[in-house]
């Protein structure tokens, strides 16, 4: 968390409070990652809570994201048969190129993006509201680990949606997709698929879930570890949630990038 | 149903909100320091994070190109490629997707607590409009300061492009820099502008009403502000694809290539 108050006129002393402030973060968030992956397997999660958690992230997310990724396919075909066009003077290629965009990056990154600011800002307000009324402290003392008790079924929740989503919104950005290039390009349907076929494999699809898995597990652990450092008043929970949201969206464009490179020593 | 009629309630509410606003602007104008404030504070918070979102899309699509153009032997176009797709495309919209979280997700909070703490209506109270003195400045500094940060962001990811042209594809920068304007044109580079420009609108118009009109408690404050972020990506999506419908007719219009 950026709070630096006292803004110094030194830049040395400021360089100084920002590394220690940030070495503090980055040693908070790894014990609340730590104490998380302890508590996954040194317990058998909450059932109840983690299919109520599923069902937000999963179901209630279902819909806009489905809207939102079938618009990103039909503009992504459009400009890559305008840029085929441009560069080899026919659009022949198109079906293959756009499926590959699509289930290489589109998919995956829209869903966890649109993930993030519904769901991680959800959560970050939740913890951090419950923070706020003092109920994690009460839960403290209760002898109940407020890890085990929130962020686990949260964190196995929202890893499932994740990948489950992720696939939904492939499909039907590849559906999208067909539409649109049947109905404005003139590729028939059978056309798409054979053209489709000799550039994506299912090693593609696979690589897609294994991306929308790690998005999965960074967007609950940066909401909660906002969540319960959230400072007090109505002011703090707004900023948790604005800081979970950036700093999620953040670690997903930097991950994406860091898997495609990893990824694309498989090909 | 009822959603659909929600949905046109609900699109009714912001256009009309949005015409309130542009009306106080034509009549009664805000202070210009006001204004710049904003645009200072906005700038300021969410540079780093817009450059360095734009310097990652940049090498995400120069990676992902060079897969796909070093099959046809065409690795030259490697640049020009990447850099159209991603100013006309991808860019504009995951760094605006950014934005909302941080520029409008600050505001909307900012703003509904405002509301819910009534010092709005203090304002109203003390015989000034609140439109005129916390919404207008806000609206336009948004306006301003989030497009020339999605222009930076673009701008850094054509630095973000080459270098990872430099690391991955092994092509040195003049040869990456060489064809990119022989394919980014100057229509398709005004398209990638009026893109951020239309999202800067979206983004400001959507939280600003979303805060403006935030009701019951932190709470509230807490739901106004995921219904910001999560408004503001659905609309840039639609835009998204409507102003490259538009592009597409005025350029089949006008025959320019």
């Amino acid at each position: 968390m950026m709070s630096i108050k006292t803004v110094s006129a030194n830049p040395f002393s400021a360089l100084g409070h920002f590394l220690i402030v940030s070495f503090k973060d980055i040693r908070s968030f790894s014990q609340l990652v730590g104490a998380t992956l302890v508590q996954l397997f040194a317990h058998l999660p909450r059932k109840k809570e983690t299919f109520q958690q599923l069902y937000f992230v999963a179901n209630g997310s279902l819909w806009t994201i489905a809207f939102c990724v079938t618009f990103a396919s039909i503009v992504t075909i459009l400009e890559s048969s305008f840029h085929m066009k441009i560069v080899i003077q026919n659009d022949s290629m198109v079906p293959g190129f756009a499926s590959v965009l699509i289930l290489r990056e589109l998919g995956s990154v829209v869903t966890a993006l649109l993930l993030t600011s519904r769901v991680g800002a959800g959560m970050a307000a939740e913890i951090g509201s419950m923070k706020v009324t003092e109920q994690i402290d009460a839960l403290k003392m209760l002898g109940i680990n407020p890890v085990r008790f929130l962020v686990v079924p949260r964190l196995i929740a929202s890893t499932i949606g994740c990948v489950i989503l992720s696939i939904i919104a492939n499909m039907v950005c590849i559906l999208a997709a067909m539409i649109v290039a049947d109905q404005f390009l003139g590729y028939s349907i059978g056309l798409f698929l054979t053209a489709m076929r000799r550039f994506v494999d299912f090693q593609d699809i696979i690589f897609a879930s294994i991306k929308a898995f790690c998005f999965g597990i960074v967007i609950p652990l940066m909401s909660c570890y906002f969540g319960f450092n959230c400072k007090s008043g109505a002011d703090g929970v707004g900023r948790a949630t604005t800081q979970s949201v950036v700093f999620a969206s953040v670690a997903i464009i930097v991950l994406d990038f860091i898997l495609s490179y990893t990824f694309s020593y498989f090909y | 149903m009822k959603s659909g009629v929600l949905f046109v309630n609900r699109l009714g509410e912001i256009l009309l909100f949005l015409g309130e606003v542009l009306k106080t602007l034509w009549k009664r104008p805000c202070k210009l320091e006001l204004v710049l404030e904003q645009v200072w504070h906005v700038t300021i918070q969410s540079f780093p994070t817009t450059a360095m979102a734009g310097f990652f899309v940049g090498g995400i699509m120069t990676v992902q190109f060079a897969m796909l153009v070093s099959e046809f032997g065409a690795s030259a176009y490697l640049g020009g490629l990447a850099t159209s797709a991603t100013i006309r495309e991808i860019g504009p919209m995951l760094i605006a997707f950014m934005l909302s979280g941080k520029v409008g997700a600050f505001t909307s909070a900012e703003l509904g607590t405002m509301k819910v703490t009534e010092q709005i209506d203090a304002i109203r109270c003390l015989g000034a409009d609140p439109i005129q003195e916390i919404i207008l400045p806000r609206f336009l500094g948004i306006i301003i300061s989030s497009f020339f940060l999605l222009t930076g962001g673009l701008m850094l990811s054509v630095i973000g492009g080459s270098t990872l042209g430099i690391l991955f594809a092994g092509i040195n920068p003049q040869e990456y820099v060489r064809h990119i304007p022989t394919i980014l044109g100057f229509p398709s580079l005004m398209s990638g502008l009026v893109k951020c420009m239309s999202y800067a609108l979206v983004l400001a118009t959507i939280c600003t009403f979303m805060g403006y009109f935030t009701t019951g408690g932190a709470k509230g404050v807490g739901r106004s502000v995921v219904n910001t972020s999560v408004l503001t990506m659905v609309t840039i999506v639609v835009f998204d694809w409507g102003t490259s419908f538009l592009g597409q007719l005025l350029m089949s219009w006008f025959a320019v290539g």
